[in-house]
């Protein structure tokens, strides 16, 4: 069966208007919050600023690591979730249609259209986005950048790769990395992440 | 008297954006949010802290902006209290009661948050005041609703719950 994105998206948007008494959003095994893009961008690009030109890389590099322990840890409480049985199980035939299950939650949850450009199981993962929020943060904060800036996605795109192929939960962070090859932030059409095994 | 937000409205999607009240807004989880917290502090230590809450305060500043040029029929300070409070619960960020507010400040007092639960899920308790998101969301606010420029307001955390106090209790001053 295909992955019903539009219908994932539905349940996001429902879901993300039920708040417990204590203003938090638990959803999909994990606490959701929403707020404006401008924050995360503001947040991720002045740090590297602030880093300076020296120490520009060691910055980008903890950024890609919070967000890739981010994506493997929240999206093995997604699909432990009662919401991932119910809703999105039944749509995969697969191991690796989870990968789309991941990508149409993340377009859910306004992160970009995640396309599935290539799967090569266990070695390869390409992904292209056209509306990642990062690049088009950057583009308005600062213009035209001379590297790619979707931290976020780089990190989550190897954390896809992590939750399948990198061994049993937690023991497999890390195992993949990504690179971003192209980025709307530098006057590329779209975004494109490559998630490779780390060497 | 309007308070509250109309979310059946204003949380809409815009293409592959999710839009609230005409900005563009993203959903994170608490793994995100507390895993930025903790590069920036342990990165660059105060500075980061600083980060964290200019970040927050200008976004809150603009989004809060925006909000109550959709709903101008909200005009009292206590209603732009109340207003700002069913933004933070509804956005998934906790409660916030705000005390006596006045253009030289006031005292927030908040029972539960997002920043809170998501940090103790994963860290546990901290010896350091930690809601800094919350402290830059707080000014923000408060510079639209007393009309006072970005940066005016200060905001210290004077409790915390993340340090084994029972809520966390901020101080708004000039």
């Amino acid at each position: 069966m295909a992955i019903d994105g539009a219908k994932i998206v539905h349940a996001i948007m429902e879901g993300s208007r039920v708040r417990d008494a204590k203003g938090i959003i638990p959803l999909f095994g994990v606490y959701l919050s929403l707020f404006f893009v401008q924050y995360y961008n503001r947040l991720s690009f002045s740090f590297e600023k602030k880093m300076g030109a020296g120490k520009q890389k060691e910055a980008v590099r903890r950024l890609i690591r919070a967000a890739q322990e981010c994506g493997y840890a929240t999206f093995q409480g997604i699909r432990n979730s009662r919401e991932w049985e119910d809703l999105i199980m039944p749509m995969l035939d697969s191991r690796e249609d989870q990968i789309s299950g991941f990508s149409a939650i993340a377009l859910a949850f306004g992160w970009g259209d995640m396309e599935i450009r290539e799967l090569l199981p266990g070695e390869k993962l390409l992904i292209r986005v056209r509306d990642s929020y990062e690049a088009t943060g950057y583009l308005d904060l600062h213009g035209t950048a001379d590297s790619p800036k979707c931290y976020m996605l780089r990190g989550v795109v190897a954390a896809f790769m992590d939750l399948l192929y990198g061994g049993e939960y937690p023991h497999g962070l890390y195992t993949f990395t990504a690179d971003e090859s192209l980025c709307r932030a530098k006057g590329d059409s779209y975004c494109e992440f490559i998630a490779k095994k780390r060497v | 008297m309007v308070t509250q937000i109309d979310w059946r409205n204003e949380l809409e999607r815009d293409g592959n954006r999710v839009i609230l009240s005409g900005m563009p807004i993203t959903m994170h989880c608490h793994h995100y949010n507390i895993n930025l917290q903790k590069t920036l502090e342990e990165t660059l230590g105060d500075e980061g802290v600083s980060l964290i809450y200019q970040a927050s305060e200008e976004a809150s500043f603009v989004g809060f902006k925006s909000f109550l040029e959709k709903y101008g029929q909200i005009k009292t300070i206590k209603s732009k209290l109340e207003f700002a409070a069913s933004i933070y619960q509804n956005c998934g960020l906790g409660l916030l009661h705000f005390g006596l507010m006045g253009p030289l400040g006031g005292q927030v007092v908040s029972p539960s948050s997002h920043h809170v639960t998501g940090w103790l899920a994963k860290h546990g308790k901290r010896d350091t005041p930690g809601c800094h998101f919350a402290r830059g969301w707080i000014a923000g606010v408060l510079e639209v609703i007393f009309d006072r420029p970005y940066g005016y307001f200060t905001i210290e955390e004077r409790k915390c719950k993340l340090m084994r106090e029972e809520e966390c209790v901020f101080r708004a001053k000039v």
